[in-house]
């Protein structure tokens, strides 16, 4: 254990630039996954704010085309009820004194008044009528209806009788012998404005008459049922919309100007989104009915929606990044567990064969100036130890005889358990002086041991023999290394181990023998 | 990896509240509190007593209001007192007097409204509660009230457009030139105001040369008699092709008469209402082009008076809608009889 942990001392800073190797491209691939959630995201806004809009401008459409139906149906039943009227009156062939008696007598029906004007100009009407007939010009829009199917109608305008908005419905008549005169009947502009009343969304339906030349509205619906009825002009109302807005206010106008039927509007004012539409009204020369609903109470449900969905979005997101991170992290775990067991020796802690080669060969590739020292090392009678003590013995001595090893070399060499009780060693920058002197140490504490978990009381000493090799003195590469190594050990081997010795390339004397023969058995 | 993953949610969570909350409030201007019922004649026990609101105290043109109520409370043996608003906005202020002058036993309430709408509730409750309700200058909307004396709005906007092509016409202006009409409107709730500017503009688009075009960027001073004149002189430097100037109201007046005299531009012709000194000077002027369209305000709260001692008194009125009339006064007219009468109650 103390030499796997040192083991991984030694190769720590390597296993932090791969775990740094290996999370970058995690964060590559949250940063891509993150980026087309908010991409979807963006995408989801945009498809329901383009559905919210629709579905305003569709319904506000609806509504308006409803409430131009209903005001016109409601004029329309006047101007019938008018004809109607006219129809009855001619039929009697009365002057007009005796009939201006008759329907000034009887109040019946919504209207305010009827009156009569005659071949000659003459008004039968009440002085206040007379009074309005004068202010209001009445008498020029009595003559349209000449021109107009016989039927024309005035602006609104306030009655003295009732202090309220009047318009007034003049249409052709005959009387006295067939002499041409005309009817006028005076409604309230508020069984238009009833009209214009609708339960479904009252609280925020605003409905205004419009006069497309003035701009000048009269209220006929709102959310404050004081204002129905109040005149207004839509240059005010526009300075309420937001500057962005501007534009397509003035697209909207002239669309109206222009005669269209229909024309959809949508703006804000102080952050509220509006959806606003004009519908051509029959019954009243250049003047539209105007819709203007906020798109909140049109798509309440659908912002509701929009919202939920945005927070399941997040939250799924946010649900996937976090298993991807934890399943990340596992995996990297796994495949560190994996590369351990592919590098390192399970029971010792130390390199494998096959990973001592691959790192061996990769350090003498980058040496060149101090060279490298190769050890090979080999426990003295290590079947003995199996034989006498057992194998679980037998791996103790192994395990402890790789701890001593990391112990002296781990921080200046790799360290290896080749097959077996082989181990090699491969250090760099370090004097075959101070190697000997390292090994001189190893010898020591290895003559230390005690083999504990046996209950065999005979005695048994443990040794080593290791031989050495210098690169690049000796070889200049690893598998010629490791011969010479090979060949320095057997000769230590040879001459009795418990020892250690030199390549003897035979350019010097220093690299014989070194150390103790072990004691007898 | 829990608490952080909690953190986040908590974030999105914040953000996607943060992104429907609500504005914060704005800040208002103080506004001058109206004061106590003052009488306005000799008090003399038995007599009806009547209670009259105005919009503005400090107003000239409300001054010749409680004159004339003072007079017609004299002619016609009544108690008048007297209060109102110091600006045309506070209808917070007149539903609070309201109700003081019903807390005080009125026999009948004459209410010039600031606000058409807003205070048309509380005319209602005061109509219900049956106390006769006369309405001067301002109608409201709701039919709880007995009658209203005052002008007809929309054709006294009409009056003021066909004035103004008269002004324009005599500064030797023809159909082919090119030229601006600027609007300084009071405020944008009041019902009076509206109507003059929706009987102005519906005249204008009848009548007017093509090329005479309304500014639609209407300023509006908001009943603030300092702001009157600053919003006049945005008007003549944002729109250097402006040659004339219509104001709805008596502080739009002030404010466009004082901009043209001190830029001294003689060459625009100005359309007000009420009879100011600032408007009075121009139209006395050989120089300036300048008319005002003057109201009946005195003849509005004589009226009124007559009317509420009638009502007082158990009577009952033919008509709930009375136009006291307007007169266009301009330098050729302003030494007419007719015009000087108008003039004396001003």
């Amino acid at each position: 254990m103390k030499a796997s942990k040192k083991n991984k001392g030694l190769n720590g800073s390597s296993e932090l630039f791969d775990q740094a190797r290996s999370t970058r491209p995690m964060l590559r691939t949250i940063g891509i996954y993150l980026c087309i959630c908010l991409a979807a995201v963006i995408t989801l806004i945009y498809i329901f704010n383009a559905l919210i809009k629709k579905h305003d401008e569709q319904l506000t459409n609806e509504i308006c085309n409803l409430v131009t139906e209903k005001m016109n149906s409601s004029i329309a039943y006047m101007t019938s009820s008018a004809r109607n009227m006219s129809a009855v009156l001619s039929a009697q062939d009365c002057e007009l004194d005796e009939l201006y008696s008759q329907v000034s007598k009887s109040h019946e029906g919504s209207y305010e008044s009827v009156g009569f004007i005659d071949n000659m100009g003459k008004i039968y009407a009440s002085e206040t009528e007379l009074a309005e007939f004068k202010k209001w010009d009445l008498v020029t829009v009595a003559n349209d209806a000449d021109r107009f199917a016989h039927i024309s109608i005035s602006s609104p305008y306030r009655s003295g009788l009732t202090g309220e908005l009047v318009f007034t419905i003049f249409t052709h008549m005959t009387y006295g012998g067939g002499k041409n005169g005309k009817l006028f009947v005076t409604y309230p502009l508020k069984e238009i404005q009833n009209m214009a009343a609708t339960d479904t969304l009252k609280s925020q339906t605003e409905i205004w008459l419009m006069d497309a030349a003035s701009s000048n509205i009269i209220q006929c619906a709102g959310s404050n049922k004081y204002s129905i009825g109040s005149w207004n002009n839509a240059l005010i109302k526009k300075q309420e919309i937001d500057s962005k807005y501007q534009n397509a206010y003035s697209d909207w106008k002239s669309k109206m100007d222009l005669g269209e039927e229909q024309g959809t509007l949508v703006y804000r004012v102080d952050g509220q989104l509006y959806t606003q539409v004009f519908s051509k009204a029959d019954f009243m020369h250049g003047w539209y009915v105007v819709v203007r609903l906020p798109s909140s109470s049109l798509s309440q449900t659908l912002m509701q929606f929009r919202y939920s969905v945005l927070v399941f979005s997040a939250v799924l997101t946010l649900a996937t990044l976090i298993m991807f991170i934890v399943s990340h992290r596992r995996q990297v775990q796994e495949k560190l567990i994996l590369e351990n067991l592919s590098i390192h020796d399970p029971l010792t802690g130390v390199m494998n064969r096959r990973a001592f080669d691959l790192s061996a060969e990769h350090t003498l590739s980058r040496i060149s100036k101090n060279g490298a020292v190769l050890l090979f090392l080999d426990i003295d009678f290590f079947k003995e130890v199996n034989d006498r003590f057992g194998h679980e013995a037998g791996d103790t001595v192994l395990k402890g005889f790789a701890a001593e090893l990391t112990s002296l070399f781990g921080d200046i060499g790799t360290i290896s358990r080749y097959g077996g009780d082989e181990f090699l060693v491969l250090t760099s920058g370090i004097s075959h002086d101070d190697t000997d002197a390292k090994l001189a140490e190893l010898q020591q504490r290895i003559s230390n041991m005690k083999i504990t978990d046996s209950t065999d009381t005979g005695n048994f000493r443990l040794s080593f023999s290791a031989g050495g090799a210098l690169y690049p003195r000796n070889a200049r590469t690893l598998k010629e290394l490791k011969a010479c190594a090979d060949e320095a050990l057997y000769i230590v081997k040879k001459n009795g181990r418990n020892g250690w010795g030199w390549f003897d390339d035979g350019k010097s004397k220093d690299y014989s023998y070194k150390g103790k023969k072990p004691d007898a058995n | 990896m829990n608490k952080r993953a909690a953190s986040l949610l908590c974030s999105a969570v914040i953000v996607l509240t943060a992104c429907t909350s609500d504005k914060a409030p704005e800040m208002t201007a103080e506004i001058k509190p109206a004061p106590p019922f003052q009488e306005l004649n000799m008090n003399v026990e038995g007599r009806n007593n009547i209670y009259l609101i105005v919009k503005n105290l400090e107003s000239s043109y409300w001054q010749v209001i409680i004159k004339g109520a003072r007079d017609a409370g004299d002619l016609y043996d009544t108690n008048i007192y007297y209060s109102g608003s110091y600006i045309e906005t506070d209808w917070e202020g007149q539903a609070r007097l309201m109700q003081e002058a019903v807390d005080a036993g009125a026999d009948a309430i004459i209410l010039a409204p600031d606000d058409s709408v807003m205070l048309s509730e509380k005319i209602g409750e005061v109509y219900d509660a049956g106390i006769p309700t006369i309405l001067i200058d301002t109608t409201a909307n709701t039919e709880k009230y007995d009658i209203c004396y005052m002008t007809d709005n929309l054709m006294a906007g009409r009056i003021a457009a066909a004035e103004m092509i008269n002004r324009l016409e005599d500064l030797g202006h023809t159909n082919e030139d090119h030229l601006q009409i600027g609007i300084e409107i009071g405020a944008v709730t009041s019902q009076t105001i509206s109507e003059r500017l929706a009987g102005f503009i519906m005249y204008w688009s009848d009548n007017s040369p093509e090329n005479w075009e309304l500014v639609t960027d209407i300023k509006c001073n908001e009943g603030i008699a300092e702001k009157s004149a600053v919003v006049a002189q945005e008007l003549l430097d944002e729109y250097p092709n402006i040659r004339g100037l219509f104001g709805t109201n008596n502080s739009s007046t002030v404010g466009l008469a004082t901009a043209v005299k001190d830029n001294g531009r003689t060459d625009i012709a100005i359309v007000g209402f009420d009879y100011s000194d600032e408007i009075a000077e121009l139209i006395t002027s050989d120089e300036y082009s300048a008319a005002t369209v003057l109201q009946q305000q005195y003849l509005m709260t004589k009226l009124g008076v007559e009317a509420a001692n009638i009502l007082i008194d158990g009577g009952t009125l033919e008509r709930k809608f009375v136009d006291t009339g307007v007169i266009a006064v301009n330098h050729d007219n302003i030494n007419d009889k007719e015009v000087q009468e108008v003039l004396d109650n001003n």
